[in-house]
């Protein structure tokens, strides 16, 4: 039993939506065995240029406390919300992006970020993570 | 709880209708005998007031609620939450139970409803619905603009570059109050910093919505919409749709209802406020920036003794340091018509305005000559 806090993959095509769950990590992700929803992500940016996140921080600390594990993007992203210390991906995925920027025009980097998106889809769907121990 | 509550409520009455029969309440006389009890005087309003800080210290001077110093002009706040202030706007806004009750064409207003009853049964409804009329009267109370908040929690510079959008987080936890609710945002620079204002408003509006609020300025509230609202005499409207839309500390709310309040005073259309929660509110706008002389000149006119002398009482309460302050409290035993004259005197802007309205007042006292010995 791995209990992960994850994002579960909603909304529709050309239109992703994430809820951030707790569900067990090699579930898929629409299979309804969601344990408890604690917040929501939009990664795609609305009129005032900017991403929402919501999450219940105090439902987030129960769950760790019972053993709940982030993944490595709902990691990342609590790590940029200031929850958690910033993530090391982060700091590499943003010093890639600035070494494309200085080659590349600027449509790359929008290009970049849904590459991102199709990528925590990916990691999402039922993929063992084998760095990450299956906690008892 | 609900005994002290409903004694609170009457005490709260009786200070209306101790002088409200020029604003034709109705039902002054059977409601004020089953008050008649209460003094009007108590010195437990607490209950419904909060204690400002406007009372006597020590030494007996008092302390000044806006003096012209900038800090207390920064926060009418704290001379508003006065009680006497408070007494005395409750005094002046009044009760008339035609108005508050008025039909509205919104949702949930529902039908008239016809029925025989007894005298006894009668009574007990316009009690009821008098302090059911009180809650409706609640003042919105009238602050300083909310200072901006300018708080980083952290410069990351080697984030830069890894989104092109701000990232916006909410605590959306059970049970936190909306004032608390942390919002942060994370700038593309790498920035961490507390949510603005304006921000705060947007995001707390999408995730806990507020029913009557929308998101974003509505486009009445536009400068050049505005105008045409206050020019098609929408006064009362306007103020209720701002009460719902804004935070009272908000500059747009201080914005919209001061540019009002303006034009309601280039108008001259005070009483269309009267006995609404509104006109507590507007006569203290107008006391604390010391504009009350078109307001006193139309009380006057309208022959109420009684709502210019708070007036101008309620210009000595705020203004303490004022020079008609002074004489008057050295004066032993003051009239209405001789408080009235030293303001006239010695504070008011438009002086030739004020006088002349005190002389005609005079006038149609002699020729009448009961309105003067009732007081």
């Amino acid at each position: 039993m791995a209990l992960a806090i994850r994002f579960a993959l909603f909304g529709c095509t050309n239109r992703p939506f994430f809820h951030i769950v707790v569900m067990e990590k090699r579930r898929a992700q629409r299979s309804g065995k969601i344990k408890e929803m604690i917040g929501s992500y939009d990664p795609m940016p609305n009129q005032d240029n900017q991403k929402l996140v919501a999450v219940d921080f105090q439902k987030l600390q129960k769950w760790l406390g019972f053993g709940a594990v982030p993944t490595k993007h709902v990691a990342e992203l609590l790590g940029l919300g200031g929850f958690y210390p910033i993530h090391p991906m982060s700091y590499i995925k943003a010093k890639r992006k600035r070494k494309l920027m200085e080659k590349q025009p600027a449509d790359m980097q929008a290009k970049e970020e849904t590459q991102e998106t199709a990528a925590i889809q990916v990691n999402e769907d039922t993929q063992p993570d084998s760095t990450e121990d299956a906690s008892q | 709880m609900a005994a002290s509550m409903k004694c609170a409520w009457a005490r709260c009455l009786s200070t209306i209708l101790l002088n409200s029969t020029k604003h034709r309440c109705q039902i002054s006389q059977p409601l004020y005998a089953s008050c008649s009890n209460i003094s009007g005087d108590s010195g437990n309003d607490e209950i419904i007031f909060r204690k400002g800080e406007g009372g006597t210290d020590q030494t007996g001077q008092e302390a000044g609620l806006a003096d012209d110093t900038k800090k207390h002009r920064r926060d009418p706040g704290k001379a508003f939450t006065d009680v006497r202030v408070q007494k005395i706007l409750l005094r002046l806004t009044g009760l008339d139970l035609d108005k508050v009750y008025e039909y509205r064409a919104a949702k949930g207003a529902g039908v008239a409803k016809v029925a025989l009853m007894s005298d006894q049964q009668l009574k007990k409804v316009y009690e009821s619905a008098s302090y059911k009329a009180l809650r409706k009267l609640q003042m919105p109370p009238v602050l300083g603009a909310r200072e901006p908040i300018d708080e980083v929690l952290s410069e990351d510079p080697e984030l830069e570059g890894l989104n092109t959008s701000k990232l916006v987080f909410i605590d959306i936890s059970q049970r936190v109050p909306l004032k608390k609710r942390t919002i942060v945002v994370r700038e593309p620079n790498g920035t961490l910093r507390k949510a603005s204002w304006e921000e705060r408003d947007v995001t707390l509006q999408k995730y806990f919505p507020q029913s009557g609020r929308k998101i974003g300025l509505p486009r009445m509230f536009q400068q050049d919409n505005l105008e045409c609202m206050l020019d098609d005499g929408k006064h009362e409207y306007i103020l209720n749709r701002a009460c719902s839309q804004f935070e009272i500390d908000d500059p747009e709310y201080i914005r919209v209802t001061q540019r009002t309040y303006e034009h309601i005073h280039s108008n001259g259309k005070f009483e269309d406020l009267r006995s609404t929660r509104h006109f507590g509110p507007m006569i203290f706008y107008f006391t604390y920036y010391k504009k009350i002389d078109k307001l006193l000149v139309a009380f006057l006119e309208e022959e109420s003794l009684e709502d210019s002398v708070d007036l101008v009482k309620l210009y000595h309460i705020v203004h303490p340091s004022c020079k008609s302050a002074e004489k008057v409290a050295s004066m032993p035993d003051p009239t209405p018509l001789e408080i009235i004259g030293a303001f006239a005197e010695m504070d008011a802007t438009q002086k030739s305005l004020v006088q002349q309205a005190i002389q005609t007042y005079e006038k149609e006292c002699d020729s009448t000559d009961s309105t003067q010995l009732r007081r």
